[in-house]
C-alpha cells in the first residue's frame, strides 16, 4: 500500500520574474498550491499564464523569484527521481529501444539488468505496449510514444508525478483515449500527480481537485473540487455533474482566455468583432 | 468528450485496491490478465503494426465482412510491397548504369588523350596511358615496398585518427555541455583551426623527435578539427527536453554525458568523422611527400622525382582506392552503432 505520507507538494507564495527593468515580466504571482498524496490535481488556464512554469520549478528546472516549492517538507532546488515529469514534447530517448526507455531510469537507480527488463516488460503490458519493446520511438505513433512516456517516468518509483499537457499534441480521438488508459493506470498506482493543461473536459476527466488560473501573471483564481466516483469511466463525461463542472469551467476560463488575448478583445468581448466582408473583399478595411 | 469516449478500454483490474508503486512485482503477478487493446486512433506505423502482438483483442471475431476486409488490406499492402521493390531495382539499374557510364568515359578521356598525345593547354604529352598504368600495377602490385609503403600510410591515418577522436570527442562533449570551458578552450580553437594541416609540416617537424611522429601530428591535425567542431555541434543541437528527461529520471552529471549527451550527439559525431578521415588523408599525403619515408603519398612524390610516371597514377589510384574504403568503413560503422536512425523522420525522402 501506499505509504499516507509520501508524495505531498506544497506551492506557497511562489512569484516568478523573468528579465529586469523594463524587459520585465512578471509570469506567476502568489500562487499557493497543493497536491495531497495520492491526489489527481489539474492545473488549468489560458495558453501563456504561467502553468508550464510552476512545473519547471516543482520538477526542478527552475527557481521561483519568490516563495518555495516543497515534496514531503522538502525544498525543491534540482530535479530528481522522486518527482517523475511526462512533458508535452515527446522526449523519449530515440536512440533506445522502447524497452530501454522504460528501464532508464532503473538503470540510473542501479538496479541489475534482469530486473530491469521484467519490470520494464510489467509496465509496457499495462500499457498495452508489450509487442512493441524493441521498436525504436520513431517507428511508434504519438499516443504510443505518449503511453512510454508515462510508463517510463513511473518506471523510476517517483514520489509524484508531474504531468505537462502531455496529450496536447495529440488529435483529439487518440486524446480521449489516452485519458481512459492514464486513468486506469493511475488507479493501479495512485501516485499524486499535478496535471497541467488547457482542456476543460481533460482536466474534469482526470482529477480529484482542479486549480484554475488566471491571465498573466498567472495567479490561482478557483479551485473546484471534482466529486465524480473513481475509478473513473467514459460514461460519465455524459452526467450531469460533469456537465455542469464543464460549465463552471468554461466560464471561468472564457473570461481569462479573452484577458490573455489583450485588453481590447477582452472589453470587445469578441462580439465587437462581429465584421461583415461585402463582395469587395478584406480589402476595404485595411 | 466525444463519441470516441466510448472506445472501450479494458479495464484494468485492480488486484485488492491500490497497489503499492515501488513493488511492481506486485503488478506482475497481475499483469498477464492486463492488456489493453490498441488504441483506435494510433496511426501505427506500417512496420508496427505487425499482426499477431500480443496487444490483440482475445475474443475472436467470426464476422466475414471483417476478414474480407482484412484480406483486402493483406492484398493491398502486398502490392504495394511488390510495386516498392519494382520500382527500388529499376532506380538501382539505372544509378548503376549512370555510374558506369560515367567512369567509363573518364577512363576514354585519359585513353583517347594518350592515344592522340593531345595538347590543347593540357598536355597529355607525359601523361602514361591507362595501359602502362596496368602493367605498372601488375609489376609493382605485390611487391613487398609497394604494400609496406600501403601499410605505413595505414597505420599513420589509424593513429592520427584515434588520437584525434580520443581528444576530439570528449573535448568537444565538454565545450559543448559547459559553457565555460567552451570559453576557455575556443578562443585556441578558432586561432589554430584556419592553419592547414600542410601548414604545420615545417613547425611539426621541429616539434617531435622524429619524422613517423611528426607525420602523425599533421595526421592528427586534418582529422581533429572537424571531429571537434561536430561533436561541439551535435552537444547543442540535441533537444533540451531530453536532457530534462534524464536528469528527471534521476541522471548524475556524469550518466547525463555518457546515456543521453553522447549518444544523442552521435549522428553529428559520425559526420565530423566522415570529414575528419577525408582531411586527415589530404594531410596525410601532404606530408609524406614532403617529409616522409615510405607511405603511399612518399611513393607517389618518388615517382615524379625519378620519372616513372606510370607509377604516379598508380599513387593516385591507390590513394583514391584507401580514402574511398575507409569513409566507407566509417559509414558502415556508423549504420551499425545508430540502428535507429533508419527510422528518423526524414531518413526516407
Amino acid at each position: 500500500m501506499m505509504e499516507a505520507d509520501k508524495g505531498h507538494i506544497d506551492v506557497r507564495n511562489m512569484g516568478v520574474v523573468y528579465g529586469s527593468n523594463a524587459s520585465r515580466v512578471v509570469a506567476v504571482k502568489d500562487v499557493d498550491l497543493n497536491v495531497k498524496p495520492g491526489e489527481f490535481v489539474s492545473l488549468i488556464g489560458p495558453s501563456g499564464c504561467g502553468k508550464s512554469t510552476i512545473l519547471n520549478i516543482v520538477a526542478g528546472f527552475a527557481q521561483p523569484t519568490s516563495g518555495e516549492a516543497t515534496l514531503d517538507g522538502k525544498k525543491i532546488t534540482r530535479p530528481s527521481s522522486e518527482r517523475g515529469v511526462v512533458f508535452q514534447q515527446y522526449s523519449l530517448f530515440p536512440w533506445l529501444s522502447v524497452r530501454k526507455n522504460v528501464e532508464f531510469g532503473l538503470k540510473m537507480a542501479g538496479v541489475d539488468p534482469h530486473k530491469r527488463s521484467v519490470t520494464a516488460r510489467t509496465l509496457l503490458d499495462l500499457a498495452g505496449l508489450a509487442s512493441f519493446e524493441n521498436h525504436y520511438p520513431d517507428q511508434l505513433s504519438g499516443g504510443m510514444k505518449q503511453r512510454i512516456g508515462i510508463v517510463r517516468a513511473l518506471a523510476a518509483s517517483p514520489q509524484v508525478l508531474l504531468m505537462d499537457e502531455p496529450f496536447g499534441a495529440l488529435d483529439t480521438q487518440t486524446r480521449v483515449v489516452m485519458q481512459e488508459i492514464l486513468t486506469n493506470i493511475w488507479q493501479q498506482f495512485r501516485i499524486s500527480v499535478l496535471f497541467i493543461t488547457h482542456d476543460i473536459e481533460e482536466s474534469i476527466f482526470l482529477s480529484d481537485r482542479i486549480y484554475v488560473m488566471t491571465a498573466r501573471p498567472g495567479r490561482i483564481k478557483a479551485e473546484i473540487k471534482v466529486p465524480l466516483p473513481r475509478p473513473r469511466s467514459a460514461e460519465m463525461t455524459d452526467a450531469p455533474e460533469f456537465i455542469r463542472l464543464v460549465h463552471e469551467l468554461k466560464g471561468l476560463i472564457r473570461e481569462e482566455s479573452l484577458a490573455a488575448m489583450g485588453p481590447e478583445i477582452k472589453d470587445r468581448g469578441l462580439t465587437g468583432f462581429g465584421m461583415k466582408i461585402g463582395p469587395e473583399g478584406v480589402s476595404n478595411i485595411f | 468528450m466525444g463519441t470516441m469516449a466510448n472506445a472501450k478500454v479494458a479495464a484494468i483490474p485492480i488486484s485488492g485496491g491500490g497497489l503499492d508503486p515501488k513493488l511492481v512485482e506486485t503488478i506482475m503477478a497481475s499483469a498477464p490478465q492486463t492488456s489493453a487493446p490498441e488504441a483506435p486512433a494510433d496511426k501505427t506505423a506500417s512496420d508496427a503494426a505487425k499482426p499477431g502482438g500480443s496487444i490483440e483483442p482475445a475474443s475472436p471475431e467470426p464476422e466475414t465482412v471483417a476478414t474480407l476486409s482484412l484480406r483486402d488490406v493483406a492484398r493491398a499492402l502486398r502490392d504495394a510491397v511488390r510495386g516498392l521493390l519494382k520500382q527500388v531495382t529499376r532506380e538501382r539499374i539505372t544509378a548503376l548504369v549512370l555510374a558506369c557510364i560515367s567512369v567509363g568515359a573518364m577512363f576514354v578521356v585519359w585513353y583517347l588523350g594518350t592515344k592522340y598525345r593531345i595538347e590543347f593547354y593540357i598536355r597529355f604529352k607525359n601523361v602514361p596511358t591507362p595501359s602502362e598504368v596496368m602493367q605498372q600495377a601488375v609489376q609493382v602490385g605485390l611487391s613487398t615496398k609497394f604494400l609496406i609503403n600501403i601499410g605505413y600510410s595505414i597505420r599513420r591515418i589509424l593513429l592520427g585518427f584515434a588520437i584525434a577522436i580520443v581528444i576530439g570527442v570528449p573535448l568537444g562533449l565538454m565545450i559543448g555541455r559547459y559553457r565555460r570551458v567552451g570559453d576557455f578552450f575556443m578562443p585556441v580553437v578558432e586561432i589554430l583551426r584556419p592553419i592547414p594541416a600542410i601548414a604545420w609540416v615545417p613547425m611539426s617537424i621541429m616539434l617531435w623527435p622524429n619524422n613517423e611522429a611528426s607525420i602523425v601530428f599533421i595526421t592528427f591535425i586534418g582529422a581533429f578539427f572537424p571531429i571537434l567542431l561536430n561533436t561541439i555541434h551535435g552537444v547543442h543541437s540535441l533537444d533540451g527536453v531530453l536532457i530534462r528527461a534524464g536528469r528527471c529520471l534521476g541522471a548524475s552529471e556524469f550518466r547525463l554525458l555518457w546515456n543521453v549527451i553522447l549518444p544523442g550527439s552521435l549522428p553529428h559525431i559520425f559526420t565530423g568523422l566522415a570529414v575528419g578521415m577525408g582531411v586527415a588523408w589530404v594531410s596525410l599525403i601532404a606530408a609524406e611527400m614532403i617529409s616522409g619515408q615510405f607511405g603511399v603519398g612518399y611513393f607517389t612524390w618518388e615517382a615524379y622525382s625519378l620519372v616513372n610516371y606510370p607509377a604516379i597514377v598508380l599513387g593516385m589510384i591507390t590513394i583514391g582506392v584507401l580514402g574511398l574504403v575507409c569513409s566507407g568503413i566509417i559509414r558502415v560503422v556508423g549504420k551499425l552503432m545508430m540502428p535507429w536512425l533508419a527510422f528518423a523522420p526524414g531518413s526516407k525522402k
